[in-house]
């Protein structure tokens, strides 16, 4: 069995490896028992996290990947037995059909999520650009920086630097309260780490209640802007 | 030149997931299906594409779809070519079903292979699975080069390299350059997939669209026998870390039951 991890960067070239090996591959695994004959079984997350899969692979031979942060660290084995130097291949150098031609940061901006104490994250379950808002003054009300899932900047109703995830931000508030966000992989890698964090969805099944201290299963144009009225009323009262 | 777009029919995500009898897989007897939201971006971007090379008065590259399914995705097909491809082909053998990405990968390889596509879109990662591993198989297979979470695509002019700007983690970009034919897997943000026009999908009726059943391929190597895997059960995920659940009362309430909570937690 060979283990990578799930990043951006092995998971490019982990299935390769597998077709060259002759292997079976699985990606983003987030546990491996073994059943009673010896039989590896992975468990990982399928249909965006709504579902988990049982995968056994049908090759002796097995290329996984591992999801970031599933497995708790160990301490260090004391001497490994062995350890393989491997070279460069000697062909490496001659003709590049794949050349990197450099790195920059995909574009900054004003708003300082990572050091926010409170933050409050537009999901794509607030509808559209224009409901953005209800996010948006909720988070006025309670002085917290506005994030986004990725689906809610890829169509445009937030920029870039709201968005909260393994592409973007990773965060720790002290209050993360999410509205109409499902609960990703990719999004919880992004705010796990939140001291307290609050959901808003109407689906109970969402995986985003499994990480949730406080959820809500009701619709979120009504609890949000109820949340906001009565934090109002609090201040001016 | 020719763009060849590989898209996947997958489970609507918001649609309501139900486990079949069996525990094996989902029950799919009331299910909407869709392209896979990435497969739309790849679709769009050979689209733009195709429309660049015209601006630049080059000859329109033709943009072929293809898919791999049951005889359903022919809708997925329909659509694709509604949305302004010219051509598509179901990868629709009997012995083609029930693969995994190993198997799939390696069909759609063959297929890519035997129209001659000097560019392959995929998306990113599939809706449904989500392993993000068709497209690398493909790229291996045809021993070509290949860009997983591509951002952005520009064609040299004498269309032998793609310029491309691919993500990493933490809101850092790569920029690559890769000969052609080359394999790219689009990720979601790169474009904004245009919507079917009725005259599209009008026009859609009369474009060709040919099953492939990729016989020419080792049996062994594709469907269900030329997987690497198998999935034995699908499950609802564990329950949560046990949180309070307030449910089934006015947003008021559930307002004023949240407050208190927070007050003691974080002191609002
Ligand atoms: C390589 C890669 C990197 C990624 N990086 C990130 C990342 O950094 N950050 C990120 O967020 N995602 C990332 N994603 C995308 C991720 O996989 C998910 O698609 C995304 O997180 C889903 O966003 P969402 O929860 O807002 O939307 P959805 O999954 O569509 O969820 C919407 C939710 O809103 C609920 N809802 C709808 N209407 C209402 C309503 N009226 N009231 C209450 N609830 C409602 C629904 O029940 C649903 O649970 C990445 C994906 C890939 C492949």
């Amino acid at each position: 069995m060979v283990l990578l991890p799930h990043t951006y960067q092995s998971a490019e070239y982990a299935p390769r490896l597998a077709v060259r090996l002759g292997a079976a591959y699985v990606a983003s695994v987030s546990s491996a028992t073994l059943d009673a004959c010896g039989g590896l079984r992975f468990s990982r997350a399928i249909l965006q996290a709504r579902l988990r899969a049982e995968v056994r692979p049908k090759r002796r031979l097995v290329v996984a990947t591992v999801q970031i942060g599933a497995f708790g660290g160990h301490d260090p084995v004391e001497s490994p037995e062995r350890v393989f130097e491997v070279g460069r291949p000697a062909d490496v150098e001659r003709h590049r059909e794949r050349e990197i031609l450099g790195r920059e940061a995909a574009g900054a901006g004003g708003v300082d999520l990572p050091g926010a104490e409170r933050i409050v994250t537009a999901g794509r379950g607030v509808g559209g650009p224009d409901e953005v808002s209800v996010a948006a003054d909720l988070a006025s009300a309670l002085d917290a920086e506005l994030g986004a899932s990725r689906p809610v900047v890829d169509n445009g109703w937030l920029p870039r630097e709201h968005q909260v995830g393994s592409s973007g931000h990773i965060v720790a508030p002290n209050l993360y309260v999410a509205l109409g966000v499902s609960g990703s992989i990719q999004h919880l890698m992004g705010m796990s780490g939140s001291r307290v964090i609050v959901a808003v969805n109407r689906d109970p099944e969402a995986p985003i209640f499994s990480v949730a201290h406080y959820g809500i299963v009701a619709d979120l144009h009504d609890v949000a802007p109820a949340l906001t009225r009565l934090l109002e009323a609090r201040r001016s009262g | 030149m020719r763009i060849g777009v590989c898209i996947k029919q997958v489970p609507d995500t918001d649609s309501h997931l139900r486990i079949a009898d069996s525990g094996r897989e989902i029950d799919d007897s009331d299910l909407n299906w869709v392209i896979s939201s990435c497969d739309l971006c790849a679709l769009e971007e050979a689209l733009v594409l195709a429309e660049a090379e015209v601006s630049r008065g080059e000859e329109r590259p033709e943009v072929v779809v293809f898919s791999l399914g049951p005889a359903r995705v022919e809708e997925a097909l329909r659509k694709a070519l509604a949305l302004g491809a010219d051509r598509a082909v179901h990868l629709a053998g009997e012995a083609l079903q029930g693969g995994d990405a190993l198997a799939d990968g390696c069909a759609l390889a063959a297929a890519l292979a035997k129209d001659h596509c000097d560019l392959v879109l995929t998306g990113a990662q599939s809706d449904d699975l989500g392993q993000a591993a068709t497209p690398a198989v493909i790229a291996e297979i045809l021993g070509l080069p290949y860009a997983w979470l591509v951002m952005a695509v520009e064609l040299d002019a004498p269309r032998q390299s793609a310029r491309v700007v691919r993500e990493l983690e933490g809101g850092m970009n790569e920029l690559l350059r890769l000969d052609l034919p080359a394999v790219l897997a689009i990720q979601a943000g790169i474009n904004k997939p245009r919507f079917a026009s009725l005259r599209g999908t009008l026009q859609a009726r009369r474009k060709p669209l040919h099953r492939e059943d990729c016989s020419a391929v080792d049996a062994g190597l594709v469907g269900a026998a030329g997987a690497g895997t198998e999935t034995e059960s699908v499950t609802l995920p564990p329950a949560g870390a046990g949180g309070v659940v307030i449910e089934g009362v006015s947003a008021e309430a559930a307002a004023e039951e949240l407050l208190a909570h927070l007050e003691r937690e974080v002191a609002l």
